[in-house]
């Protein structure tokens, strides 16, 4: 027995030595793969957010112009109502030839 | 030219779509700002808009200040909402990507409590166009002469104070896909923004036809011309 394995812990002695029926894979250790999903899951928490983020600011801007949209109809509307107004009563007292 | 406007929405209904199929199918994710980085598309171009108008409202003010003219006055009232209204999405969605890029919504850069400087400044200038007295045109302008001041101060801000926004010529240094859809972008931004405030001019110089119809509607001498 060298020097390195005596260094090792107990937990990854047996984490490298296969099991029974298994092979091992080269190159893709269960700490690798571990630290992939780690990488895999914290991008993916990153891009979730991201898309909140997007998902709010994007909403907001459309939703302060449709509403300043909306109150410019609005306005438009009780103009057009005051000029009926007006021309109504303009036509009731100027009298007629 | 009653027209244009309504062109002019028809062109932000085309481009809208399209902008956002640009930034989220044919634009690049940004190396290290991630997917959060795609809230600069509609981010910036609602800062220029902010800052033209705001520039627009000055000069119309001023114009109105020295001439009296009811044109001039329509245009300021309209620039002064459209710079308000940008200026709101430009403060919401700025701390919404700082959050997701600095980790902090609000860091109290000199470009951001610029940006609200200029927005409460044209928040008071509608505020005291709106409610003032009779006589309150002339605060009113030089409110808006006041804002349109600050604007190059947003612009050097990062050049000199030490901000956590980037530098001016930021933009520039974009590959060519990132840039392009930013105009794409702009372009949208832009002709919504034009259209509204010619609308809202509109109303404004008609509100100001009607309340004079309205006066004149008592004295049957002037009635004819107020209305004609």
């Amino acid at each position: 027995m060298n020097e390195l394995e005596l260094e090792q812990p107990e937990g990854q002695r047996d984490a490298e030595t296969p099991e029974v029926g298994t092979k091992k894979v080269e190159g893709r250790d269960p700490k690798t793969v571990r630290l992939k999903r780690a990488y895999e899951a914290e991008v993916e928490n990153k891009v979730a957010s991201d898309y909140s983020h997007i998902v709010w600011a994007y909403g907001i801007i459309w939703a302060l112009f449709a509403i300043y949209g909306v109150l410019l109809w609005r306005r438009a509307s009780a103009q057009k109502a005051d000029l009926a107004a007006l021309q109504a009563k303009l036509s009731k007292s100027t009298p007629k030839p | 030219m009653k027209h244009i406007p309504y062109a002019l929405l028809a062109v932000c209904a085309v481009l809208f779509p399209y902008c956002v199929q640009r930034i989220f199918l044919d634009t690049p994710i940004e190396a290290e700002m991630g997917t959060a980085q795609k809230i600069f598309y509609f981010h910036v171009p609602l800062a220029w808009i902010c800052m033209l108008f705001a520039v627009v409202c000055g000069v119309a003010a001023g114009i109105q200040l020295r001439r009296r003219s009811d044109r001039a006055e329509a245009v300021a009232i309209a620039a002064g909402e459209m710079t308000v209204l940008a200026g709101v999405g430009v403060l919401i969605t700025g701390p919404i990507w700082g959050d997701a890029t600095w980790g902090t919504p609000w860091t109290g850069d000199a470009r951001q409590v610029s940006t609200a400087l200029l927005w409460l400044v044209f928040v008071a200038y509608l505020l005291v166009r709106k409610y003032g007295p009779q006589g309150s045109e002339r605060l009113a302008a030089a409110l808006a002469i006041f804002g349109a001041i600050d604007v190059p101060i947003i612009y050097y801000a990062v050049k000199i104070w030490k901000t956590t926004h980037p530098q001016t010529g930021v933009v520039g240094s974009l590959p060519q896909t990132m840039w392009n859809t930013l105009f794409v972008c702009l372009g949208a931004m832009l002709s919504l923004s034009i259209a509204l405030v010619w609308i809202r001019a509109a109303q404004a110089r008609t509100a100001m036809a009607l309340d004079e119809a309205w006066v004149a509607q008592d004295q049957p001498a002037g009635l004819q011309g107020q209305l004609s």
